[in-house]
């Protein structure tokens, strides 16, 4: 699953997300919210073919029906009545907005789908590791250990359990009593164990001086061009938001949907943003497909 | 040029009376290959550290350590760092990233390179090493060879002058070690590296190292070039440290009537050399096959047509695996990385349910047995014998275990086993300040007061210096001999081929061949002992171990 997308810089990456999640708590348009919901599908389709994103519609479907279905009848405010439920208002506006706010969650859910599979585990600490270099260098030596730790447990259950000591049988306080032999196993054996990594640390000079990190990753000019690209487009949603455009009035009394003429700039800059991932990866696919058929191409007439 | 010294160095530790070094003397020449052996507790371990300064022991120490012909205290901290470089033992604990590439740089970032200088030398180290394609892993995921490999390369890419090694094999399966012996020989031929390791198995090394020393009780008993020791380990019949030399050179210096230093073999292809010299002499009079009557015993454990995966969309690891072992075999299952030999013994102490066949121990599934049904007729003795004990001491883990078996006459029972072991000083001992060995027989003593009827072993040889090992042998024979049945997983062929009576060679999953380990380990190209492949085809006699050459060939010199 090496698709260009993946290839990017961590931090066109980073700021890729960060803008989608402002984005979708910023505008309150339903063609907005709808429109960037349907372009992140599109996003998380492109990575996997939807494997991931299949997991979660049931439980994002739900969610929706819930607040759309809930907010109107625990929230009566509003102009435009439907109709009484129990002597409360059940309004327009009120339905709206539960509408709104779940399009808001759905398109941040599918942004922390994507960011999942994309700006995974090394790549994202190597992004934290800029602003806090001592959290991203404790965060990875914790998750070294997790899959250490794991491996030993199974290992001290083993040789526990053919001695007679098991948590899967006997009463509840045998087994409490045998989970904490093991655990207690486990931390004396770890401890001794991590003398040797701290030896390890020692005899590779950690602690010497400052420490200057490795950058796996280099910024290629295309790269730096996205980047500013990306922030140009998020600054003029951001202002554009500030003077009310792609924002609708729903409380007290639902204003206008409908669209002026800035507004589709800063639509459209919010579609690019989001439509981000199918750029790169339809250029990609472009690219290639384009230069598989001046091969071929070239092929044939040298055979002719 | 002389490289490193130590002169008249004698340590000890804070609280101790006894002296871990005496009268250390040692000089190493720039691009030396320098083997350091010894029984566990020699000390060597503790010379090794007093040679890297960030991790000297905390003690008392006299006399004097050079590096580059100036005092080690003298030096700052950093030039140290980059230019002795320490591999230690065990391969998953010196890794502290948690992704090979950043492991790689680990040393290098600590020391503030910049980027320009971290990129020449991982892109052109990590080539040399065939790395490439490992660099996005995570350690969890490589082998014990691999993670070995990977600190040898962080460590390398400080470019060090001096490289010490501290048993960096011992956890390895012997292609792994083999591998990483071969990388060290090339680092020490082809960049003229210094080299220092300290090490038990060493069947390989004496042909490798320039200078072997050897130690005992924190003196430098022997030293010298591979050759001249062996024969003057022979000449003065030094029983300490003959079981530390290559079985070729053994049964040259056992065979040979004029046994000259210049000529002692160190490999396979010199021993080959020798033999064929040696026809008229060694001729054995009759090929003695011996044929070993078949038990009649009813099948103990019986495991039929096992298949196991760990996930379901993984690939199976026990694939129709089947075994019978009847009541008093003992039982050897060897076979490479990755045969599935771990999973299959896992499976027959019914720590993982097959998926599809059965394994049934007297007859009862080994699964259905729980507790006590289980833990009196079953021992389990794991790679790293330390996850058995939960008290503080070993006695109280053996009074601990007196009380879970009910043993009648405990306070006895458990002197007499102590004693039958020879470990009697170990008894008010944690059970981590225990060398291997001392650990491994403790944790066996424990087991043995629930009198089992069943001992399943798990590479019992990883990291044992050789002393220890014969010991080890020693004591599970005698175990055998008592009756109770063994089965013992292991890559250590030369140590099933001298104690079990039936081995089996485990690969994708199955077991493909069952027989005696003679006729199991004959004849094989790779996977069989160093003897056999320096005697295989040769006109005296095919051998496995000394025992057996001694035991078929006449005139075995008596020494």
């Amino acid at each position: 699953m090496s698709n260009g997308l993946e290839r990017m810089h961590p931090f066109v990456l980073f700021l890729y997300y960060v803008a989608v999640g402002v984005l979708a708590m910023y505008f309150n348009h339903p063609l907005f919210l709808g429109v960037g919901c349907i372009v992140l599908i599109l996003v998380n389709l492109t990575h996997d073919n939807g494997k991931a994103l299949k997991k979660w519609i049931p439980m994002l479907s739900v969610m929706c029906a819930v607040i759309i279905l809930v907010n109107p009848f625990i929230n009566s405010r509003g102009t435009h009545i439907f109709f009484y439920f129990r002597g409360k208002q059940v309004t327009l506006e009120a339905t709206l907005y539960g509408a709104v706010l779940s399009m808001s969650l759905v398109l941040i859910l599918l942004m922390f789908i994507s960011f999942n599979l994309i700006l995974n585990g090394n790549k994202f600490l190597f992004v934290f590791s800029r602003f806090l270099p001592r959290t991203a260098f404790l965060t990875m030596l914790a998750i070294r250990f997790v899959p250490l730790l794991n491996r030993r447990l199974d290992e001290i259950a083993d040789v526990q359990r053919v001695k007679g000591l098991s948590i899967k049988t006997g009463t509840i306080r045998q087994r409490a009593k045998s989970g904490m032999v093991i655990l207690q196993v486990l931390l004396t054996w770890s401890l001794e164990e991590a003398i040797e990594t701290s030896d390890s640390m020692k005899a590779r000079g950690y602690g010497i001086g400052k420490r200057s990190p490795y950058i796996p990753y280099r910024l290629a000019r295309q790269e730096v061009g996205w980047l500013v690209t990306l922030a140009v487009l998020l600054l003029i949603c951001l202002v554009g938001g500030l003077l009310g455009y792609g924002k609708i009035i729903i409380y007290p009394q639902l204003g206008t949907l409908q669209l002026y003429p800035i507004d589709w700039i800063v639509f459209i800059s919010m579609l690019v943003i989001m439509a981000f991932p199918l750029l790169i990866e339809g250029r990609e696919l472009l690219k290639w497909n384009y230069s598989l058929w001046k091969t071929s191409h070239s092929n044939s007439r040298t055979r002719t | 040029m002389e490289l490193l010294a130590m002169e008249n160095v004698s340590f000890e530790f804070p609280d101790e009376n006894v002296k871990v070094l005496q009268n250390i003397d040692m000089h190493v020449s720039e691009g030396e290959f320098v083997v350091l052996c010894g029984a566990s507790g020699c000390g060597k371990t503790t010379l090794l550290r007093l040679l890297k300064k960030e991790l000297a022991p905390v003690g008392k120490r006299t006399g004097e350590i050079r590096y580059g012909g100036k005092a080690m205290d003298k030096w700052d901290d950093r030039t140290l760092v980059e230019e002795i470089g320490l591999v230690s033992q065990d391969p998953d604990n010196q890794i502290v990233m948690d992704e090979v590439m950043q492991e790689i740089v680990f040393g290098m970032e600590n020391l503030a390179y910049s980027n320009f200088e971290m990129r020449k030398r991982v892109a052109e180290m990590v080539h040399f090493f065939g790395m490439e394609n490992l660099l996005q892993t995570k350690p969890s995921e490589l082998s014990g060879g691999q993670k070995q490999m990977l600190n040898l390369l962080s460590v390398l890419l400080l470019k060090p002058k001096v490289l010490l090694l501290d048993e960096p094999t011992s956890q390895l399966d012997p292609i792994a070690a083999k591998e990483l012996i071969m990388m060290l020989e090339r680092l020490n031929k082809e960049m003229g590296m210094t080299i220092i390791l300290v090490e038990h198995r060493l069947e390989e090394l004496f042909a490798v190292a320039d200078h072997i020393v050897m130690m005992e009780a924190g003196q430098i008993i022997y030293e010298g070039m591979s050759r001249e020791l062996v024969h003057s380990l022979y000449m003065t019949e030094d029983e300490r440290f003959i079981p530390y030399i290559p079985s070729v050179s053994r049964m040259y210096m056992e065979f040979d009537q004029m046994p000259v230093a210049s000529q002692v073999p160190l490999n396979v292809k010199e021993a080959r050399g020798w033999l064929s010299t040696q026809s008229a002499q060694l001729s054995s009079g009759h090929v003695h096959e011996s044929t070993t009557e078949k038990r009649q015993a009813n099948p103990l454990l019986a495991v039929k047509d096992v298949y196991f995966r760990y996930g379901k969309k993984d690939k199976f690891i026990l694939k129709s695996f089947s075994l019978q072992i009847r009541q008093g075999e003992f039982f050897a299952l060897v076979g490479g990385n990755g045969s599935g030999k771990t999973t299959a013994l896992k499976a027959c102490i019914g720590s993982l349910r097959p998926q599809r066949g059965n394994i049934t121990f007297e007859g009862k599934e080994i699964t259905k047995l729980k507790g006590l049904d289980l833990a009196g007729k079953v021992a389990y003795l794991p790679q790293n014998p330390r996850t058995y004990f939960v008290q503080d001491t070993i006695g109280k883990e053996m009074e601990d275990a007196v009380q879970r078996y009910g043993v009648v006459n405990g306070g006895n029972r458990i002197t007499e086993v102590l004693e039958s072991f020879g470990i009697s000083n170990l008894r008010e001992r944690h059970p981590y300040d225990c060398s291997g060995g001392e650990i491994q027989k403790a944790a066996l003593a424990c087991m043995l007061l629930g009198n089992p009827e069943m001992l399943f072993i798990d590479e019992p040889t990883k990291g044992l210096d050789p002393i220890s090992k014969q010991r080890f042998a020693e004591i599970i024979a005698e175990l055998h001999k008592q009756g109770i049945t063994i089965m013992m997983v292991t890559h250590d062929i030369e140590f099933a081929a001298q104690n079990a009576e039936r081995c089996a060679m485990m690969f994708d999953g199955e077991i493909t061949v069952d027989g005696t380990p003679g006729q199991l380990f004959k004849g094989n190209y790779f996977y069989t002992t160093a003897l056999n492949r320096a005697t295989r085809q040769s006109s005296v006699g095919e051998v496995l171990t000394l025992e057996e050459a001694r035991i078929l060939w006449r005139n075995p010199i008596v020494i």
